[in-house]
C-alpha cells in the first residue's frame, strides 16, 4: 500500500468515560502510588476538580475500561481498518510487530468524570532497511480526544513497526 | 488543576530528578495486562512465549513507559506535563532491575509559558536502555 493511499484514513472512533476504579488500578499497575490517583481528598488538595489519570492511561486502558457498546459512534473505517489491513497483511507473510514509539500531547489534564470522543487516523507510512538487511515498515497513527465541548484534551501518537 | 509546578528559576540544565529502581516480576505483567486490557499472550503466558522461541514472557512497552512516567510526574507535579514521548529500544524481562533517569535538558519560554524539557530513560542493571525519550512540563 502506498503512503498517499493511506495517510488520513480513519483507524476508528470511540466515546469513552473515565471512571475512578480503572484509574486507581491502572496507577497501581504502573507502580504509581501517588494518593492523587486513588483518593478524592488528595486530588482536591493537589488542585484537581476530580481524580486525574496517569500520563499513559490513554493508551488502551481508556478504551478498554471506558467504551460502552451502546454509546459508540458509527465505525468511520467502513469496515476496512488500515491498521489491520497493512499490519495484518505484512504479518501474514511472517515477521513480527513491535510498538516502536509512543507520544502523548496533553492539552489539559484528563480527570475522572470526563466523557471524551476519540478519533484516530493514519499520519505516516514508510519503510527502512534494518542493519541486518531486513525490511522494516513503520505505520504512524494519531488519536485525538475531545471533551463534550469539542475542546482538544489529548493527542496520542503511536508508531508501529513490522519487522520482516 | 495541577500539583505544585517546578520552579523555573530553581532548576538548571543537568539537574537530575530523584531516581527509583523496580525489579520486574511476572505478577507486574499480569497486573498491567488486566489494568490496560493488553492480553497479548507474550506478556503473560510463559508456555506460549517459550513456544514462540522466547526465553520467557516479556514486559509491555507501555508498562515501562508507565513506570518511567511516575519518575517524571513525581518531579514536575501531576497535571503539569505538556508532552511525553518515548522510543522502545529493548524488551524488558522478569527479574530485571529497571532504573529511571530524568535529567533537565533545556529550559525555555514559549508564548509566555515557562517550560522545562527533560531527557528520560529506563535502563536495566547492566545499563541496557529499554526506553528513551523526552518529556516537557510547565514550570512556574
Amino acid at each position: 500500500m502506498e503512503r498517499d493511499d493511506v495517510v488520513g484514513r480513519p483507524t476508528g472512533a470511540a466515546k469513552v468515560r473515565v471512571e475512578r476504579g480503572p484509574v486507581a488500578k491502572f496507577a497501581a499497575a504502573v507502580h504509581n502510588g501517588s494518593p492523587v490517583y486513588a483518593d478524592q481528598a488528595a486530588a482536591a488538595a493537589a488542585g484537581f476538580a476530580a481524580i486525574p489519570v496517569p500520563p499513559t492511561f490513554a493508551f488502551s486502558a481508556i478504551q478498554y475500561w471506558g467504551a460502552f457498546p451502546e454509546e459508540q459512534p458509527a465505525d468511520p473505517t467502513g469496515g476496512s481498518n488500515p491498521l489491520a489491513e497493512i499490519m495484518g497483511g505484512l504479518l501474514s507473510k511472517g515477521g513480527m510487530i513491535l510498538h516502536g514509539e509512543q507520544e502523548f500531547i496533553y492539552h489539559r489534564p484528563v480527570v475522572v468524570g470526563d466523557v471524551l470522543s476519540c478519533e484516530g487516523k493514519v499520519t505516516d507510512l514508510y519503510s527502512k532497511e534494518s542493519s541486518s538487511g531486513k525490511v522494516m515498515t513503520f505505520l504512524v497513527t494519531e488519536d485525538e480526544y475531545r471533551d463534550e465541548q469539542g475542546e482538544l484534551v489529548l493527542t496520542s501518537r503511536m508508531n508501529l513497526i513490522h519487522r520482516a | 488543576m495541577a500539583e505544585a509546578k517546578l520552579s523555573f528559576d530553581a532548576v538548571s540544565v543537568g539537574d537530575e530528578a530523584p531516581s527509583f529502581t523496580h525489579k520486574l516480576t511476572r505478577t507486574d505483567l499480569v497486573m498491567y495486562a488486566g489494568a490496560s486490557g493488553d492480553f497479548n499472550p507474550m506478556h503473560h503466558d510463559e508456555v506460549a512465549a517459550q513456544a514462540a522461541g522466547l526465553p520467557s514472557v516479556f514486559g509491555h512497552g507501555m508498562l515501562s513507559m508507565g513506570i518511567l512516567g511516575k519518575a517524571v510526574t513525581d518531579f514536575v507535579g501531576i497535571g503539569n506535563l505538556k508532552s511525553y514521548k518515548v522510543r522502545f529500544t529493548k524488551q524488558t524481562w522478569p527479574d530485571e532491575e529497571l532504573t529511571t533517569r530524568v535529567v533537565v535538558a533545556d529550559k525555555k519560554e514559549e508564548d509566555g509559558v515557562k517550560l522545562v524539557v527533560l531527557e528520560v530513560s529506563l535502563a536495566n542493571q547492566a545499563g541496557e536502555m529499554k526506553v528513551q525519550g523526552e518529556a516537557v512540563a510547565e514550570a512556574a
